[in-house]
């Protein structure tokens, strides 16, 4: 692979991350290249979640760096991270219950009538439904009607909503906190493959997940973390379920 | 017959069509005890009460859909319609015309709602206290601040135009209750179809998820509760208006019946749920058990009781929804 001597599409330096005295995340360094998918694995309570949040823009890191295509970043909120084409699927819900799942699709980025009534943000309704329905569609996603709540969905649909979201937006780096917890085989191999799709596209993938056997088969490099520090970054081909389960635990050691 | 009832129910919701009937039915009953109910200037008075509830009432269904609550509009409506009179009754002192007062009367009486507002803000966005905390605040404060202010009386002495302006002119509806129709349509509108509306929702729903959309949690909400102060104070004028004076006490009690007419309207106290119609209802069902139970000639305590117990009423009803829906 040559990927390790281009510009990587997304990096953070040297991260640290305290709430108060807990040091969620210390001294993290991690790349990600275009097209390339990163499994990020760890215990509970590792820092996956900490890390994810400093990536998308929710939580500023204590210290450290974020580089987007070789230039130097600061998130001040998510917004400024999915403006620059990084969008994130968190492990706590991200969507609006109450709200339909087109407006949960183009929640922030909702389309307006023409004229002078949409400068005073009237909603295109019809039309977000229509393109909320088609974007999930083609992210491959078996799609409930786009009118209805949020909360009349089955988990595994809601999940499917929260996933189609990221990806149909994702101009560069897609963020999965956990997406095929909580999932049945089915729904969990339909999101390996919305994964599969997004790295053909270009897009850089991380990926969070404590089943093992879909790291080892979707992922082409695998950073463990263990009490807020990296203990292994690796190419996936050098792990076995053996080995990477050593590493998360700690009973390998490999640094 | 059936297509007829099944777009009103998609128009209104099942909720609305239940406050309708309600309305009906009162309506019917306090008609069959005392049929002077059933006249243009009953109507007219309860709508001339409504006006100033539905007012604050549609600023708390913004609060409540966005999951917080504002315990100050009551207080609210009262501070800044004496601070508008006292600035009323010093021009006309001062020999300025009438309409010019009107005008200058209008902007202090909303300024003070936008003051109020904006300290709400702060100290919910900034400080980061809880709604209930903050609003209690500023409740106190504003409830205190009127009677120093007044010293307990109604202010007076203003332009003699302002009371004429609140006679019925559109059919039961005086000019300002017109206004206030025009204001809380425009409000509704922009609740259920505008980006406002839809963020609001959006944040009572889970304020996560709408921050991880991008959105600016605490802008929004800051421009919620300065929404909610701003419609107390129109209702504050709205009561100038009306008496021709500035009273302290002429919003007392108000955050509650606003409370009551947005959760009979079909809101939920924990946010992401709410609509325009139920509230406007809601508030139209209070005001006309008020005035009925007058002209049927029940003690005037009694409306506090009915008023309850439309409350549990409806709280119930909203259980049960939950209940069916899961
Ligand atoms: N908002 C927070 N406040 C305080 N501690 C936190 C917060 N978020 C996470 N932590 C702590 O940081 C550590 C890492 O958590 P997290 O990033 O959620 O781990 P993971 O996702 O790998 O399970 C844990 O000890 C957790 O308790
Ligand atoms: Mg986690």
């Amino acid at each position: 692979m040559t990927l390790g001597s281009e510009v990587p599409l997304y990096e953070v330096r040297n991260a640290s991350k305290h709430y108060g005295s807990v040091v969620a995340l210390d001294d993290v360094s991690m790349k990600i290249h275009a097209g390339e998918v990163v499994g990020l694995v760890g215990d509970n309570g590792a820092g996956k979640s900490t890390l994810v949040k400093i990536l998308s823009g929710a939580h500023q890191p204590t210290s450290g760096q974020v580089f987007l295509d070789g230039i130097e970043r600061h998130w001040k909120s998510p917004q400024d991270a999915l403006e620059a084409g990084v969008e994130t699927l968190y492990q706590e819900s991200g969507l609006a219950p109450h709200l339909s799942v087109s407006s949960n699709v183009f929640l922030g980025r909702e389309e307006y009538v023409k004229g002078p009534l949409g400068k005073f943000g009237f909603l295109a309704q019809k039309k977000m439904d229509r393109i909320a329905h088609e974007n999930l569609e083609k992210v491959g996603i078996a799609v409930p009607q786009s009118n209805r709540s949020i909360s009349q969905l089955s988990g595994g649909q809601r999940q499917a909503v929260a996933i189609g979201r990221a990806v149909s937006w994702a101009k560069h780096v897609i963020i999965l906190d956990e997406p095929t917890n909580h999932l049945g085989a089915r729904q969990a191999k339909e999101v390996l493959q919305i994964i599969k799709n997004a790295k053909a596209q270009g897009l850089g993938v991380i990926f969070i997940s404590h089943t093992l056997p879909h790291v080892l088969e979707i992922t082409d490099r695998i950073v463990c973390l263990r009490l807020g520090k990296v203990v292994a970054d690796a190419p996936t081909s050098t792990f076995d379920a053996e080995k990477l389960l050593g590493t998360i635990t700690g009973l390998i050691d490999s640094k | 017959m059936n297509k007829v009832a099944s777009r009103v129910k998609s128009a209104f919701g099942n909720q609305q069509v239940l406050l309708l009937t309600v309305l009906v039915v009162m309506v019917a009953f306090f008609t069959s005890r005392n049929s002077v109910f059933f006249s243009n200037a009953v109507f007219g008075n309860i709508l001339s009460d409504w006006s100033p509830i539905v007012l604050i009432a549609i600023g708390e269904t913004f609060v409540i859909i966005s999951g917080g609550i504002d315990l100050s509009v009551g207080s609210t409506v009262g501070v800044s319609g004496v601070v508008g009179a006292i600035t009323m009754e010093g021009m006309t002192n001062h020999h300025q015309g009438q309409n010019l007062t009107l005008v200058v009367g209008l902007l202090v009486t909303l300024g003070v709602g936008l003051l109020v507002g904006i300290i709400n803000a702060l100290m919910i966005t900034k400080a980061k206290v809880v709604p209930f905390i903050a609003t209690l605040v500023t409740m106190g404060a504003g409830a205190g601040l009127s009677i120093v202010f007044t010293g307990g009386d109604p202010i007076g002495g203003g332009p003699a135009k302002a009371i004429s302006l609140s006679v019925p002119d559109f059919g039961p509806l005086s000019r300002p209750g017109l206004v206030v129709v025009i204001i809380i349509a425009a409000l509704g509108i922009v609740l259920h179809k505008a980006r406002f509306g839809r963020y609001t929702f959006a944040i009572g729903s889970n304020s996560f998820a709408a921050r991880a959309a991008g959105i600016n949690v605490n802008r929004h909400l800051a421009k919620v509760y300065i929404l909610s102060s701003l419609l107390a104070s129109c209702a504050g004028y709205y009561f100038y208006l009306r008496l021709g004076s500035g009273a302290p006490t002429s919003g007392q009690g108000g955050e509650l019946q606003a409370i009551a007419a947005v959760v009979i309207g079909g809101a939920a106290l924990s946010g992401g749920v709410g609509n325009f119609f139920g509230t406007a209802l809601g508030a139209l069902i209070l005001t006309t058990v008020t005035s009925g139970l007058i002209i049927i000639n029940v003690a005037a305590n009694w409306d506090q009781v009915a008023v309850a117990l439309l409350i549990a009423a409806a709280v119930l009803l909203q259980q049960y929804r939950n209940r069916v829906r899961k």
